[in-house]
């Protein structure tokens, strides 16, 4: 320490007049920073209502889930092709609606599909840096694949595999069409994440035309609607008289890893459940 | 300037040699550039189930390692501890060259690179990795204006007396950078570890130390980085750069740094995985031990090699005074960075979450391994950090003072 500072130290005040209105003025300047970024126009709140009006929320009328009842289902994989079909994925590596056979802790054999799971709250949606993913107004978790970057975060992030990537340029044939379905979208380009989703394009188209998504066929996901003993029910939550709402209350369900905080749209129903 | 004294006309010196090697490596990295772009991903060892590899790795590797600027210009330029100023523009310089290195990985990992500026403008508020790309722009803005007065140093801009001007007047604002670089820096170096430490789908990665111990390894390796890039120098050049005295200042501080962070380890481990565990944790660890050679690789690489023995060395005068036993535990320091940035990518990857309610469809582990074209492009990337050291550190005033041209002409 040099002489100059030991002098200046023992004749100014600990804290100077000039000190206190540095401080004072630092301390307003944060509070009023902060109350922007919290509840001001710099709000995460603020900035989404410009960027998706429906960010996150599940404001819509309706709410669309889905039940799988593996105890009915019978392994057909026609679920698995219809959307394959329909959404013109031509390989089963990119497949969004998988399916697999399995068996229970007591033995039993059933098989398991899983779609996209639409979580209302979904880890893709969060870790998008570009919000290229979304909850839309009626809960299903959609995708601008023109936004995308294919950063791949949303594979990383989503705990049920349900994303796919195209590493490369999809130029095959697709051989689920026509028997299984005919391109209902266009396929996707090479370098940006795909998944399930929920078929929005017939219920978007549906819904305009006063259709019931899980009551009209064109307005019902491909999956739901070819499946020959109806192990899917596809429906609106918010409605108690939907198929799905009444699905629900007649069976004991269960949602994949409730546990990931994650709250999943796809209800199961046991494989064993008795009936 | 000083430069190697070399013999006048003989054709290959080892500094040729060095040159040559490097070329052939950019050779090769561009060749695997060119592959991934014409190709597309699939060149990569990479699948849906581990779209996160070599590169992933390389990124963070790349930012930890650069840290090292923001650590020294808030050390000589904001708290004006005028000792570590011989450290400043080499440290700068250094954390320039990873971040420049870890955009161009990034360029060849995203899908699309021509939307590479599309968080810019498509903002999600909520993604950890939104906020570390708007840092990373904002903070190697910050960098180029840290670097362009050493560039302007150059002989070449006697020229332009104008630019070396607006060089030196960028200089005397390196206050300001150094604020604006540790707060960006503080921000992007911890939520590079939340990336991970956020998804609560994957019980390896949840947890909220990831953060806090990304940041204190970046501290220590960034460190580490420009003091070994420094020795080297001084090595091949055969001159002290920098007082001993200095060596052994930022040696303590990065042994410090070391110890707390292998401190908050043994909690992060004995919190976790000793004392208790978690289901899923456990679960997934013990999938871990039983396909990869994790145990091995956190352990004694991440652990022991790359903490506990850098750390005694760099404490230890007797051994820190030998050259050699510095310039390795500095190097052991980086290499239990980058592995432990591989080790904390590849863990929560290759043991996937099991969602299945039966018992046997789920994915026990999932095998990954770089494919060569994802080392090609590495190897290139890691030659262009080399080749532009080696040339900043022969033709840029790095360890002068700015102004001090002449000084360095006359030795």
């Amino acid at each position: 320490m040099t002489d100059n500072a030991k002098e200046s130290k023992q004749t100014e005040p600990l804290l100077s007049r000039r000190d206190l209105l540095k401080v004072a003025g630092a301390t307003l300047g944060t509070v009023a920073i902060t109350e922007l970024v919290i509840t001001g126009p710099l709000s995460p709140a603020e900035i989404q209502g410009i960027e998706r009006e429906s960010h996150g929320a599940i404001s819509g009328e309706n709410e669309w889930h889905m039940v799988i009842d593996l105890e009915k289902c019978i392994g057909c994989q026609y679920c698995m092709w219809a959307c394959q079909g329909v959404n013109d994925v031509p390989t089963d590596e990119m497949r969004w609606n998988v399916g697999f056979p399995e068996v229970t802790d007591n033995g039993t054999e059933f098989f398991m599909t899983r779609p996209c799971l639409h979580c209302s709250d979904a880890p893709c949606v969060k870790v998008c840096p570009v919000g290229a993913t979304w909850t839309r107004e009626d809960g299903l978790v959609s995708m601008d694949y023109d936004r995308c970057i294919g950063c791949r975060y949303c594979q990383v992030a989503c705990p049920y595999d349900a994303r796919r990537f195209n590493w490369e340029v999809s130029e095959q044939e697709n051989p689920y069409q026509p028997t299984w379905g005919t391109a209902e979208v266009e396929r996707r380009t090479r370098g940006v994440v795909e998944k399930c989703t929920f078929c929005e394009h017939r219920i978007d188209r549906g819904v305009e035309q006063g259709l019931v998504p899980g009551e009209d066929v064109q307005a019902t996901p491909a999956c739901v609607n070819v499946c020959p003993v109806g192990a899917r029910v596809f429906g609106d939550i918010k409605n108690p008289e939907s198929k799905l709402s009444q699905y629900l209350d007649n069976n004991d369900t269960f949602r994949l890893r409730e546990d990931f905080g994650t709250e999943p749209k796809v209800h199961y129903v046991r494989p064993e459940s008795e009936v | 300037m000083a430069t190697l004294e070399l013999p006048r006309r003989q054709n290959l010196t080892p500094f040729t040699i060095w040159m040559a090697g490097l070329v052939l490596l950019l050779a090769v990295g561009a060749i695997g550039m060119a592959i991934t772009l014409i190709y597309g991903l699939q060149v990569t060892g990479l699948r849906d189930q581990v779209p996160w590899g070599l590169w992933i790795t390389h990124d963070l590797s790349a930012i930890a390692l650069g840290a090292g600027a923001f650590t020294f210009s808030a050390v000589v330029y904001l708290f004006r501890i005028k000792r570590f100023e011989p450290m400043a523009r080499v440290a700068v310089f250094v954390g320039f060259l990873g971040y420049s290195s870890a955009m161009l990985v990034l360029a060849m990992d995203i899908g699309r690179p021509d939307r590479f500026w599309h968080p810019l403008i498509y903002w999600n508020v909520h993604s950890v990795l939104w906020e570390i790309t708007w840092c990373v722009i904002l903070y190697s803005g910050v960098l180029i204006a840290e670097v362009f007065p050493i560039v302007t140093e150059l002989k070449f801009f006697d020229r332009y007396p104008k630019i070396r001007e607006f060089g030196h007047s960028l200089h005397r604002f390196t206050w300001v950078f150094a604020i604006f670089g540790l707060a960006l820096s503080l921000l992007h170096q911890s939520s590079l570890g939340a990336t991970y430490g956020v998804l609560s789908g994957r019980a390896i990665w949840f947890k909220p130390s990831l953060p806090v111990m990304f940041i204190i390894s970046a501290v220590a390796g960034g460190m580490s980085l420009t003091l070994l890039a420094t020795l080297v120098v001084g090595l091949v050049r055969g001159v002290e750069l920098i007082p001993r005295d200095l060596i052994r200042s930022i040696s303590r501080v990065i042994a410090f740094a070391l110890l707390g962070y292998l401190y908050l380890k043994l909690w992060d481990w004995a919190a976790t995985s000793y004392y208790s565990s978690s289901p899923g944790a456990a679960d997934a660890l013990a999938r871990l031990q039983a396909t990869t050679p994790y145990t091995t690789t956190f352990w004694w690489l991440e652990i022991v090699l790359g903490g506990l023995v850098p750390a005694v060395i760099l404490l230890w005068s007797q051994l820190r005074r030998n050259p050699a036993y510095l310039v390795s535990a500095l190097s052991l320091i980086i290499m239990g960075v980058v592995v432990n940035r591989w080790n904390v990518t590849l863990s929560g990857l290759v043991v996937p979450p099991q969602w299945s309610p039966g018992v046997t469809g789920g994915t026990l582990a999932v095998s990954y391994f770089p494919s060569a074209v994802e080392v090609m492009v590495s190897l290139g990337v890691l030659a262009y950090m080399l080749t532009a050291f080696t040339l900043g550190a022969r033709y840029l005033p790095l360890f002068k003072k700015i102004g001090e041209q002449e000084a360095a002409h006359a030795d």
